[in-house]
């Protein structure tokens, strides 16, 4: 009996030793690691320095990576609220059952599993700033000139949100697909009774329906967003001019080109710390509506 | 109960090996900055030294995020014994902890190597930490086919450089009846610092420095100087006015900028002569020339002269084996074998250290004796700095600032740049 007992409480445990494993040692280990890291000045050829909190007061007072973070703030913004904007109204089309429904949602959703890397050299073609570039040559048919897109600084940053919302609205619009088939149709119907408009029973049946869907895109977005590094990486390295200069650039730069590694711990601690205070902050204010 | 057992079986399981013991026969470990295709060449050197010695050679070779590597394996504890890698990162492996310093008067073979290679491998505290071990100097490749169908000269000056991109740009040079080819191909990018690296040898020949030592004794920047805004203000007519460089130039790698070249969407390309090889075989010898650098603004010469230093590490365990595969590296049979690029590879020997030896038979092609004597005649080092690679990048997001914005004022600008050149210098100097 005791045996079984034991063995039943153990069982939990042997199933999630896999993956506990390899989290640990994939990412809590390395986790725990930069916690200590963040605390010392790295030196390679012998044994590291203790420096307290220096690394900190120099990532809170560093000016370039002020920047960073008022930019990624901007992008985040930016990225979420064009991406659910869009991602709704897409989901408000794509609701139903129908094959060809099933066809277009799957067909949509490619962009949201195509590896960041690939979808940089594609929108690299895409916003080629020649004449002859797809989207110049698209824009020139309604007599706008040709546009510099990444190799312009005022326009390079609105360009990689442009590509950001293009490979997060499909994964957006799942979620919202979703909540709207959750949506018991009643309401609907009751709403159309009792005589409102289609905008009436979007803002007073759609959207309060739609509340656990919003929070689930504004959280991941959040998340997301904050530690952006690929999509930047792989197609403006930050450039022009430092005109897309996100945090996680800028920790990169410092960190491994530098090779600044405690400075670079300190730093991505810091965006961890703000991005979960962020999202509980979030969070606590959707569940107090 | 069971958590705290499982707990224990599961950290029990995760503890690494950490005690390494150093079998007797280990190999010599070898990290290279070199391609696959310069692994090949690696490869037929270190089996003709362990023909000649019995050491063994383990080598890991990498051309992208060398340096990240090198710093993770650190990290890690697996630093190797010896690491080749450019002339500019000595100042970084030395504030890693990684290089140690060479006696040159304990390297055999060290008396035969050319001064200006020792010289370029000096850091600021007047020591060496780096065996040169390859020189190299920019030289200008150019579509030969485009050039004469467009009836133009060889460009001497700025000016005709200028208008042969231009025409390149402009006058359809692969007569493929669209405007889609380019003059300079132009890596613009801040990534390792490109857009400085590749603009220093325009900088020299105007007659410009990036830094100058004062009258204290100490280092200054220069990138304030009339020389700076001219090298600046030629390269902003390129790419803002003219725009005869190929598009998104202002965020290329040179990786990129490679293809840019040997695909045939630009004409003209400056850098090291390494890439003889690679543009043989696209477009094809017989489609382009190698010719040196034109003169600046005054008829000033100069082009950057870089190269390769072999490190040994301080974590080293055979130092004595390290030494000895260093000796080998730039004895005249290891540079000849480097140049000669057996087995298919490519040569790790840009122009050899070694004075006793010539780049033109070293590699059978006429070409490299002119690389030879423009680094002779007008190679033109890089400064070393305690750390150069930072000062590289600060002056790379400048000009790529500069170069970005088609409006601003460069000098203003250029003095900005050169505030913050002086203070990075003076944090290190501090250091």
């Amino acid at each position: 009996m005791t045996t079984q007992r034991k063995l039943s409480r153990l069982a939990p445990w042997l199933f999630l030793a896999p993956a506990l494993l390899v989290f640990t040692w994939f990412k809590f280990i390395p986790m725990a690691k930069g916690l200590v890291m963040s605390f010392h000045k790295v030196n390679f050829g012998g044994p590291d320095t203790f420096v307290g909190w220096h690394n900190f007061q120099r990532a809170l007072g560093d000016a370039a990576l002020r920047d960073a973070a008022g930019r990624t703030l901007l992008y985040v913004f930016v990225t979420v609220l064009l991406s659910a904007s869009i991602a709704l109204l897409l989901a408000q089309a794509l609701q139903g059952t129908a094959r060809h429904m099933r066809f277009i949602r799957t067909a949509m959703f490619l962009p949201a599993v195509t590896s960041a890397a690939v979808a940089a050299e594609v929108w690299r073609i895409l916003y080629a700033p020649t004449p002859d570039g797809v989207i110049n040559a698209l824009i020139g048919l309604v007599g706008i000139g040709p546009q510099g897109f990444w190799a312009d600084p005022s326009q390079a940053l609105a360009a990689l949100i442009g590509m950001h919302v293009w490979k997060h609205v499909p994964y957006d619009t799942v979620i919202f697909v979703a909540g709207l088939a959750g949506i018991n149709s009643e309401l609907y119907d009751a709403a159309a009774v009792d005589g409102a408009n289609a905008w009436q029973r979007f803002t007073t049946v759609t959207l309060p329906g739609l509340a656990p869907a919003i929070t689930v895109i504004c959280t991941l977005g959040f998340i997301r967003g904050f530690r952006v590094f690929t999509e930047v990486y792989a197609t403006t390295g930050g450039g022009p001019a430092g005109s897309t200069e996100v945090v996680m650039t800028q920790i990169y730069k410092q960190g491994f080109q530098e090779l600044d590694y405690g400075f670079a711990a300190a730093a991505s601690m810091l965006l961890f710390l703000f991005t979960a205070a962020l999202t509980a902050v979030y969070l606590a204010w959707r569940r107090r509506r | 109960m069971v958590n705290r057992f499982t707990l224990i079986a599961l950290l029990a399981a995760l503890l690494p090996a950490t005690v390494q013991s150093a079998p007797a026969d280990e190999p010599l470990r070898v990290w290279t900055r070199s391609s696959k295709d310069g692994r090949k060449t690696y490869d037929a050197i270190a089996a003709a030294f362990t023909k000649k010695t019995g050491i063994r050679v383990e080598y890991f070779n990498a051309l992208t995020d060398f340096e990240q590597r090198l710093a993770r394996a650190a990290v890690g504890g697996r630093m190797p014994d010896v690491i080749v890698n450019e002339l500019g990162t000595a100042g970084q492996l030395v504030n890693m902890g990684v290089a140690t310093e060479i006696d040159r008067s304990r390297i055999a073979g060290a008396d035969q190597l050319l001064d200006s290679a020792w010289r370029a491998a000096t850091l600021p505290d007047g020591k060496v930490y780096g065996v040169p071990v390859s020189v190299q100097t920019h030289v200008l490749f150019i579509r030969r086919d485009w050039r004469e169908k467009l009836g133009l000269p060889v460009p001497r000056t700025w000016e005709e450089l200028a208008q042969l991109s231009k025409a390149f740009t402009e006058r359809d040079p692969d007569g493929n009846g669209r405007r889609d080819s380019y003059g300079l191909a132009f890596p613009g990018g801040t990534a390792r610092g490109y857009a400085a690296w590749y603009l220093s040898s325009f900088l020299f020949q105007a007659g410009g420095e990036f830094q100058r030592r004062g009258p204290d004794g100490k280092m200054h920047g220069a990138l304030d100087e009339p020389a700076a805004v001219a090298t600046l203000a030629f390269f902003r007519r390129l790419v803002c006015e003219d725009r005869s460089v190929q598009p998104n130039a202002i965020n290329a790698s040179t990786q990129e900028t490679n293809k840019v070249f040997s695909s045939g969407q630009a004409g003209i390309y400056l850098s090291g002569p390494y890439h003889i090889a690679l543009f043989d075989k696209e477009p094809g010898r017989d489609h382009y020339e190698v010719v040196p650098l034109p003169a600046g603004p005054t008829g000033q010469r100069a082009s950057l002269a870089g190269g390769e230093l072999a490190f040994i590490t301080t974590r080293s365990r055979q130092p004595e084996q390290a030494r000895r595969f260093v000796e080998f590296l730039i004895s005249p049979e290891g540079q000849a074998m480097g140049m000669q690029a057996p087995k298919g590879g490519l040569p790790i020997v840009r122009l050899p250290v070694n004075r006793n030896l010539d780049a033109g038979v070293g590699h059978g092609d006429a070409r490299w004796s002119m690389v030879a004597q423009e680094y002779a005649q007008h190679g033109h080092p890089l400064p070393q700095a305690r750390n150069w690679s930072r000062l590289q990048q600060l002056a790379a997001d400048g000009f790529n600032a500069i170069l970005a914005h088609c409006s601003k004022d460069i000098a203003g600008d250029l003095r900005a740049l050169n505030q913050r050149f002086n203070a990075e210098l003076a944090r290190q100097e501090a250091q």
